[in-house]
């Protein structure tokens, strides 16, 4: 469903050039739950950005059912972002000003003019309380992020991406700064969504505890895909390895 | 409908958006007091201008009047032959056989070159005149018409401590009634104020001290050495010489002339221990002696007049300088009965058919020493530096709003770095580039919004309490800031425009918005990955 091939891309800094991925090749398929571990600077989360073109690669292309996207319009760029894709990023990134239900609901604010937004605006808020319900936060639909923890955050930031039926989720170390325990929820979160919406999931990850919650694991050294495998057949060795 | 909610949002909980308000709040606030007062000063003083030149004037430099001559020849009738029949063998051709006079006509001088015909000469009266004036073909427009006398004189008076004290003045004569009816004129008396029949008339009080004054007089000085009494009194070409007039101290009191001075010229001010202090140097029922030139021959003339009333315009020029006497008394005095130099028109409708009568009028004297003039040309260079000063005060006050201008654009510049992360959030949400720059352009617009209402609703409080803020002002801090003696209105004029009001509004809004565009261009360029980087 979603390939990318021979992906290319360079970051400059300064007179520097890194080259963070290299020609990188990756299928994933449709209702997968495919996580993807490395170490730092391998280029996870570069190959996460141009999956959901927040980002477009030097070189090669990402298709996505059948149609290449990375060189869409920016609009139509934009209408992938916001309806088809969906982020969860390490640090929640919720906007501070905004209470739990609101950051829920910013996707369909984006997606809708102010008239329209006011034609179905009971249906959306109704469907974003449903969505923070089931991750649990439906006592805290007021609360601003700075009145929740860790945990809470990243699971608004679920109810949000969840909020306009993405068919795939772009999660970037979701459970980076948790503690153990929260993450583990987080990650079986995702599981269920992935089991029971059928929604695609690309998860980066360092923790290679959680990898054994998805389906298929692969592993990136220095911009290209090195391993590909079922998840539960990991060695230990790179589990250590990869942490 | 995020760019709503956004910049709603970020005006809520940012303080420095309320720098950004409160700069432009005080611009605007500022701007609107200027003007009002700006405007308020010239609104008084054009209707001072106005009140007292009225709306069209007519004036000549010729200092015996407008002559306006109608001439006639026609033949004698038997019956008049055989009248005149006896005069015309004893004199020669050209002899004036009959002179009349009557309000509109000064004299009819019949005059008879060949023993049969006759040949009429009329000379208008100033009444005459306005008749003819008023049934013309722009009379259905004109609302009244006065004649007047304006020329130079000077006054003598002796002050509280018996000094004579002389002042060159504006000496006017005019007919008290019709002079207010054209408008001006009682609103600024301080005794007869308001009153449609004002004259020149002593009250019982004015009487008593001018015959006081003339006990004190005689007492001190000995019997007063009368001023000869042969006065030059120019008759014109066929007029009937006025009667020999009266108008040394001492005449009964019918004959006692009034006289309205300016209020200025009436009192002394002075400073004491810093503060004005106001001695009216001239009371009602003081003696004043008026010397001014004769109508023809310009020799000195001069009058006696007891002061009735002051003129209180509240602009200074005038009451320092003029001083009104009845129009016919001053005719006398300046032997020119029946000669006017000055029409003032009102007009009924000024601002459509200023243009049409001016033109008529124009056509009507068609001697080269008529003018003929609107108030507003008389006073033109006036009006226009007003208009000039004000225009200037305006760039300079806008430049505040500028200022106000550069401190959206740093605290813009500030708040965008501070959101770089909520950009990139919300471009990974699906925001485009536009609408994220739309969210800070709103922002600013919102920002110059609410700065605008508030400074408005600051300007407009200010300005109609300006008079308690300055008498505050003034306890607080022991110096005055609108000295009564600098300018002669009571208190601080004001007039809101409302048209400059919404032009401030819109330009501080225009203002606000173009300085948020740079910061807002910055924020849409923004790498979203980058921008989710940033910490």
């Amino acid at each position: 469903m979603l390939i990318a091939e021979k992906l290319e891309k360079t970051y400059r800094r300064h007179a520097v050039q890194v080259r963070v991925l290299n020609g990188l090749d990756l299928e994933v398929k449709t209702g997968e739950f495919l996580s993807i571990v490395g170490a730092s600077g391998s280029g996870k989360s570069t190959l996460l950005h141009l999956l959901g073109t927040l980002d477009a690669p030097d070189g090669g292309r990402v298709v996505f059912d059948g149609k290449r996207i990375d060189n869409l319009p920016a609009r139509e760029r934009d209408a992938l972002r916001n309806r088809t894709f969906a982020y969860i990023f390490q640090f929640y990134h919720l906007l501070p000003e905004l209470n739990a239900l609101d950051n829920v609901l910013m996707p369909a604010y984006i997606a809708h003019s102010t008239f329209n937004w006011w034609q179905s605006r009971a249906q959306w808020r109704q469907r974003a309380e449903d969505l923070l319900k089931k991750v649990g936060l439906g006592h805290r639909l007021q609360h601003r992020p700075r009145e929740l923890s860790g945990g809470e955050l990243q699971r608004v930031a679920i109810a949000r991406a969840l909020l306009m039926n993405p068919r795939v989720l772009l999660a970037d170390e979701p459970t980076g700064n948790l503690d153990a325990e929260s993450g583990g929820e987080i990650v079986r979160l995702l599981r269920d969504i992935n089991r029971e919406e059928g929604v695609t999931i690309v998860m980066v990850t360092h923790n290679l505890e959680i990898v054994s919650a998805t389906d298929r694991v692969v592993r990136m050294v220095d911009g290209v895909i090195t391993e590909d495998t079922p998840a539960p057949r990991l060695p230990f060795h790179a589990r250590l390895a990869a942490v | 409908m995020y760019k709503l909610l956004l910049c709603v949002r970020y005006l809520r909980t940012r303080y420095l958006a309320f720098i950004c308000i409160i700069s432009v709040m005080l611009g605007v606030a500022t701007l609107i007091v200027v003007n009002a007062v700006m405007s308020g000063f010239s609104t008084k003083l054009k209707d001072r201008l106005h009140g007292v030149l009225s709306d069209v004037i007519v004036d000549t430099d010729r200092p015996d009047g407008f002559e306006v001559v109608r001439e006639e020849k026609r033949d004698l009738t038997p019956e008049e032959v055989a009248k005149y029949a006896p005069e015309l063998k004893m004199r020669p051709p050209g002899t004036t056989l009959h002179v009349s006079r009557t309000q509109t006509v000064h004299a009819m001088v019949i005059e008879t070159t060949d023993g049969k015909s006759m040949f009429t000469r009329r000379h208008l009266t100033p009444e005459g005149i306005a008749h003819e004036i008023r049934t013309g073909p722009v009379g259905d427009k004109i609302e009244a018409i006065t004649p007047a006398i304006e020329t130079f004189a000077v006054l003598q008076f002796r002050d509280n401590y018996g000094r004579v004290v002389a002042k060159p003045v504006r000496l006017i004569g005019v007919d008290p009634e019709g002079r207010t009816a054209v408008g001006g004129f009682s609103e600024y008396l301080d005794r007869q104020k308001g009153s449609q029949h004002p004259n020149f008339d002593l009250t019982p009080e004015a009487l008593q001290r001018a015959e006081w004054n003339q006990q004190q007089n005689a007492r001190l000085n000995g019997p007063v050495v009368q001023p000869k009494a042969d006065q030059p009194l120019v008759p014109l070409p066929g007029a009937i010489p006025p009667p020999k007039m009266d108008i040394e101290v001492g005449m009964p009191k019918a004959q006692m002339h009034g006289v309205i001075v300016g209020h200025s010229i009436a009192h002394f001010r002075y400073r004491k221990n810093g503060e004005m202090i106001e001695e009216v140097a001239l009371a009602p029922g003081d003696n004043v002696v008026i010397t001014t030139a004769g109508g023809e021959d310009l020799k000195p003339v001069w009058g006696s007049f007891y002061v009735a009333d002051y003129l209180k315009t509240e602009m200074s020029e005038y009451d320092q300088s003029f001083v009104y006497v009845s129009l016919e008394q001053l005719q006398r005095i300046r032997g020119m009965s029946d000669r006017a130099t000055a029409f003032q028109i009102k007009l009924k409708r000024y601002d459509r058919d200023k243009k049409v009568v001016c033109e008529e009028l124009q056509k009507y004297f068609p001697h080269r020493d008529a003018k003929v003039a609107t108030w507003e040309e008389l006073q033109g260079p006036l009006l226009d530096a007003i208009e000039v000063e004000r225009r200037i005060l305006n760039i300079l006050l806008f430049m505040i709003i500028g200022v106000a201008g550069f401190s959206i654009l740093a605290i813009f510049t500030m708040i965008v770095s501070e959101k770089y992360r909520d950009i990139g959030i919300l471009k990974s949400l699906g925001a485009s580039s536009w609408g994220v720059m739309t969210i800070f352009v709103g922002y600013g617009l919102l920002l110059g919004t609410v700065g605008c209402l508030l400074g408005t609703a600051l300007g407009l409080t200010i300005t109609h309490y300006i008079n308690e803020i300055e008498a505050f002002m003034t306890r607080l801090t022991g110096a005055a800031l609108f000295p009564k003696d600098v300018y002669y209105f009571k208190e601080i004029p004001t007039n809101i425009e409302w048209l400059t009001v919404l032009v401030v509004n819109l330009g501080a809004v225009v203002i606000a918005t173009t300085f948020s565009l740079l910061p807002a261009w910055r924020a849409a360029m923004l790498h979203p990955v980058r921008a989710l980087r940033s910490e």
